[in-house]
């Protein structure tokens, strides 16, 4: 909504790019040029790309859908709604342009084409993998064979048709991803297995970081080094769903007591964070913990206790797995992501997932499921997991690659794994992955909640983009917060961390498992402490927004692949297994996917692809 | 249905700028998609294609929002918008809710339209609108994210619009100086115009004051088939189709448009004679279909002795109000901001 360039006239008819005479018109130009070239700012305004040279063809374009819509009648209308997949609707132009192929498909039909339209019958889950619990019983399961349907369990604003599509995947209850009968795995392997199928475990490489420990040569960069030559978002959007009194008392004291951390005011700072304490008693719910965590955390930047012991890796699953159950981040981020890659990999006979954020593996039995099913039979599906050491031996990225590699038998998909450890994802190379040519294997990348830490070390984030390039991605899927946690001023970064951990926490109160929610409540406090109790290297929660996002992405070369309505009906219809879906909402932006709660985006979901270079190498900022 | 699809838009393209033919158009054609014939609506679809933004505390032309939730059993949600002061250019999260410094402060309580089934109070339309309000009126302006229809039926809507009415009443922050009290003014278009009026009924009946009601393009009908339903039907976006199929969504199973949500001045209406019902600005756009029964309604309002202004726009059709582009557009932000201003 800035109007800064007052010049420009809101002049719908007047072209703004390519103006006739040089002079003002090049100066427009040039200008014009650094904003969105040419686009009407009223419809910008309101959410629609469309360049004012180009309204006089998309107006054509609406007057050929209406006439053919007219004809087609409510069948034809109806495939429109419900067969067809959408893409980025603020892109007028293309979007119309994608419907009225659906009506006149293109001569050289390709079916992978701009129309938008999913190709290949994916298949649908059948569930003998999935276990036991009550939530199954609210999917619905189409078995194509069998004809066995499942009700769904419609809470009270889902009004949709039973069957989905059958071509996208299909949300999975978390408990139920392992089978029941998984067994503790043998400690010794070896590349030679006797499995028919050729399950291949790989032993675990440990990666040495080639630059030595961070501590050693990345000294904590000046601010400014981390976030110059991107543009922060200046969007601060705010939920209020606490009016007391109390809350109000308790966020002017945390906002207080961080203004005096700021200016370095430490004995007020002390005596605000003690304040806070006993606010916070008096207070009731999702504040009282928030501000609870806050306080703590302010009390650790006060007292200058920066570095937080590393959770142990088994407490930190832990925590981790809960957070899973808890709330339904974690299954939007894993289960949007597995559609992105599921239709960039359309087609391949041999695939390979290159995992920045394993954990316990919870995103890929989802995938393995879908892919088993794919008509003409399933891909070979490599998986490569990287994560960072653990305290105690415990081999547990090999052991995840077992269960896995257990699943993959059962279905009968040929699977390859090899678990990487790394301190950081900037100590990767390529050469290290046994890549193959892309001809032969289709690559996929995958990062969910990792990739801000990078932004911790100078140099870190550019490496992981050009090693990202180097391993010649299929699709590169990538979910992180919506927040901007990573701003040079400690006071903005505290309140921009403030609102978005409390509409977070608010979320979290309808949980039905109260130790699923103690547990989430401790996995998102160490976040809270890292935001605002530490600095420079041991600040890995480095947050930022999709502008910022998108913004990197860009100069470091990739181009957006969109998500479309598939997706975001799937994923909205997954929201219904948590309370009802109530307060939890997926909003599309850009060919984005976002998941808010009341209207506040907390996460999103983007998907990327190395851009079309016409030469080798690209310029990469900062 | 055979209609000369030609005739009709190029009658359409001529009384409206291109971009506001775009964007109407664009609606009609998405929203043609979301309609299904059995009277459900393809609600995810209408999310995915909604375009929505983000409430931002940071002011953007001299305007910062917050989203609050009024009511957690319906997850009623509200969006307020409020003039950044000279003093707090970039309002503190904590000073939100900062009491309103000013002698006589408006509360537009706004009603976005979709006919009760599309939109939210965070649409990008929407969103835009009421920032304008603001800068217009000297106004603070809280926007309801009402549950819609089919989903959720009269009353709902209704109901909504009284509960955050309700709650704007009750907040201390929001009395003008002058009298402690709040000063509100009920504002709508489309949908939210009728639920303007059924509001300020409930609040005439618990004795709650509201200062005015602006109905913009207000959805009202009834069981007759009207002049301008006939005459106008299909020709500027809008048909008789498509307003049957969102009363039948909105409306009780089994009831037709002459309940008294539809056709408040209807036979099954009731008078206002004696009630002291908030003084209203009545926009009809001259090339709306349903343009009869806002009419009917302006009568209805006079003939109870109620205070009312009409503001006919005869070139101008539904969406006019949407962008700055057009007289109309001008001429009735001049007329909101007087019909608000006026009370100081």
């Amino acid at each position: 909504m800035k109007r800064d360039n007052n010049h420009l006239q809101h002049n719908p008819s007047s072209s703004l790019c390519g103006g006739s005479s040089a002079g003002k018109a090049k100066l427009w130009e040039e200008e014009a040029a650094q904003q969105d070239c040419g686009m009407d700012e009223l419809l910008a305004v309101l959410g629609y790309k469309v360049k004012t040279s180009d309204m006089a063809e998309v107006a054509q374009k609406l007057e050929q859908l209406e006439e053919v819509m007219c004809i087609a009648q409510d069948d034809g209308i109806s495939h429109l709604a419900s067969e067809t997949v959408h893409f980025n609707p603020s892109d007028l132009s293309t979007w119309l342009e994608s419907m009225l192929s659906e009506f006149n498909p293109p001569s050289s039909f390709d079916p992978f084409g701009a129309a938008g339209t999913t190709a290949g019958v994916m298949g649908t889950l059948d569930d003998p993998f999935v276990g036991g619990p009550a939530e199954s019983s609210t999917l619905t399961t189409l078995d194509i064979e069998n004809n066995n349907r499942k009700h769904q369990k419609r809470g009270p604003h889902i009004l949709d048709e039973a069957s989905c599509s059958d071509y996208d995947l299909k949300a999975i209850p978390g408990k139920a991803i392992y089978s029941q009968d998984t067994q503790t795995q043998p400690q010794t392997h070896d590349s030679s297995s006797s499995s028919t199928h050729n399950n291949n475990v790989k032993s675990e490489k440990r990666l040495k970081s080639t630059s030595g420990s961070h501590s050693g040569i990345f000294s904590p960069p000046p601010p400014a080094a981390v976030s110059s030559g991107i543009p922060t978002d200046s969007v601060r959007p705010v939920v209020l769903v606490d009016s007391q009194e109390n809350g109000i008392r308790l966020v002017h004291a945390l906002m207080a007591c961080a203004e005096a951390v700021q200016q370095n005011n430490l004995n007020l700072a002390e005596a605000l964070v003690k304040q806070i304490g006993f606010l916070a008693i008096s207070q009731a719910g999702a504040m009282r913990k928030v501000a609870t965590y806050f306080a703590e955390a302010l009390a650790r930047r006060i007292y200058r206790l920066y570095t937080q012991n590393p959770l142990d890796h088994s407490l930190s699953d832990v925590l981790h797995m809960h957070f899973y159950e808890a709330c339904p981040y974690l299954k939007f981020a894993h289960f949007t992501a597995n559609q992105a890659i599921l239709e960039a990999f359309e087609g391949k006979k041999r695939v390979h997932v290159i995992d920045f954020s394993m954990n316990q593996g919870m995103q890929w039995p989802a995938l393995m499921q879908a892919l088993a099913l794919r008509a003409g039979g399933p891909p070979a599906f490599r998986l490569t997991g990287i994560g960072p050491p653990s305290h105690d031996n415990s081999d547990h990225l090999q052991e995840v690659g077992w269960k896995l590699a257990q699943l993959a038998e059962k279905i009968h998909v040929e699977f390859e794994y090899r678990g990487f450890v790394a301190n950081s994802l900037a100590d990767l190379d390529a050469s290290m992955l046994d890549l193959r040519p892309s001809e032969v294997e289709a690559v996929a990348v995958n990062s969910v909640f990792e990739l801000h830490k990078l932004l911790a070390w100078p140099g870190a984030i550019d490496k992981v983009f050009s090693v990202v390039k180097q391993m010649k991605p299929e699709i590169v899927t990538i979910v992180e917060q919506e927040a901007n946690h990573n701003g040079l001023v400690f006071l903005d970064r505290f309140t921009e961390a403030l609102h978005y951990y409390s509409t977070l926490f608010d979320s979290l109160e309808g949980s039905v498992s109260c130790q699923d929610k103690v547990m989430s409540e401790v996995y998102l406090g160490k976040q809270i402490c890292n935001v605002v109790a530490c600095e420079g290297a041991d600040r890995v929660e480095r947050h930022e927004s999709l502008t910022q996002w998108r913004n990197r992405f860009g100069s470091a070369g990739f181009s957006p692949v969109h998500l479309g309505s598939n997706a975001f009906k799937q994923a909205s219809m997954l929201l219904a297994l948590f309370n009802g879906g109530e307060g939890y909402g997926v909003e599309e932006n850009n060919g984005c996917l976002m998941l808010g709660w009341h209207n506040r985006p907390l996460i999103t979901t983007s998907a990327w692809k190395p851009a079309i270079e016409t030469t080798a190498t690209s310029t990469i900022t900062n | 249905m055979a209609r000369s699809n030609e005739v009709n838009l190029n009658e359409c393209k001529m009384v409206v700028p291109l971009n506001t033919w775009v964007l109407i158009s664009n609606f009609k054609l998405a929203y043609n998609l979301l309609r299904r014939p059995d009277g459900t609506f393809n609600r995810h679809l209408a999310e995915f294609l909604d375009r929505k933004v983000p409430a931002n505390a940071n002011p953007v032309d001299g305007v910062f929002s917050f989203d609050v939730l009024i009511d957690r059993g319906t997850s009623l949600l509200s969006r307020i918008y409020r003039p950044a002061t000279a003093e707090e250019p970039q309002p503190n999260v904590a000073e939100l809710e900062k009491p309103v410094t000013a002698e006589v402060v408006p509360v537009i309580i706004f009603f976005h339209g979709g006919s009760f089934a599309h939109s939210s109070a965070n649409s990008a339309i929407y969103d835009t609108l009421c920032r304008r309000l603001v800068g217009l009126c000297k106004a603070v302006v809280l926007s309801v994210n009402y549950r819609r229809a089919p989903e959720n039926r009269y009353p709902c809507a209704y109901d909504d619009g009284w509960t955050a009415l309700k709650w704007v009443n009750s907040r201390p922050w929001l009395q003008s100086q002058k009298d402690s009290k709040v000063h509100i003014y009920l504002a709508g278009d489309s949908s939210g115009g009728n639920i303007v009026h059924h509001v300020a009924l409930r609040a005439m009946e618990s004795g709650t004051h509201v200062l005015g009601n602006i109905l913009l393009n207000p959805m009202f009908g009834g069981q007759e088939r009207t002049e301008s339903e006939q005459r106008l039907d299909g020709k500027y976006f809008v048909t008789l189709r498509d307003r049957d199929w969102y009363w039948r969504a909105y409306l009780p199973e089994g009831e037709d448009r002459d309940h008294h949500a539809c056709n408040p001045f209807g036979p099954n209406g009731r008078s206002l004679e004696g009630i002291k019902f908030p003084k209203s600005l009545v926009v009809v756009a001259g090339l709306d279909l349903i343009q009869d029964w806002q009419l009917a309604y302006v009568e209805g309002l006079k003939k109870a002795d109620q205070e009312v202004k009409l503001l006919y726009m005869e070139q101008a059709t539904i969406g006019f109000y949407l962008l700055p582009n057009n007289n109309h557009f001008h001429t009735v932000m001049d007329e909101i901001s007087k019909f608000v201003g006026s009370d100081c």
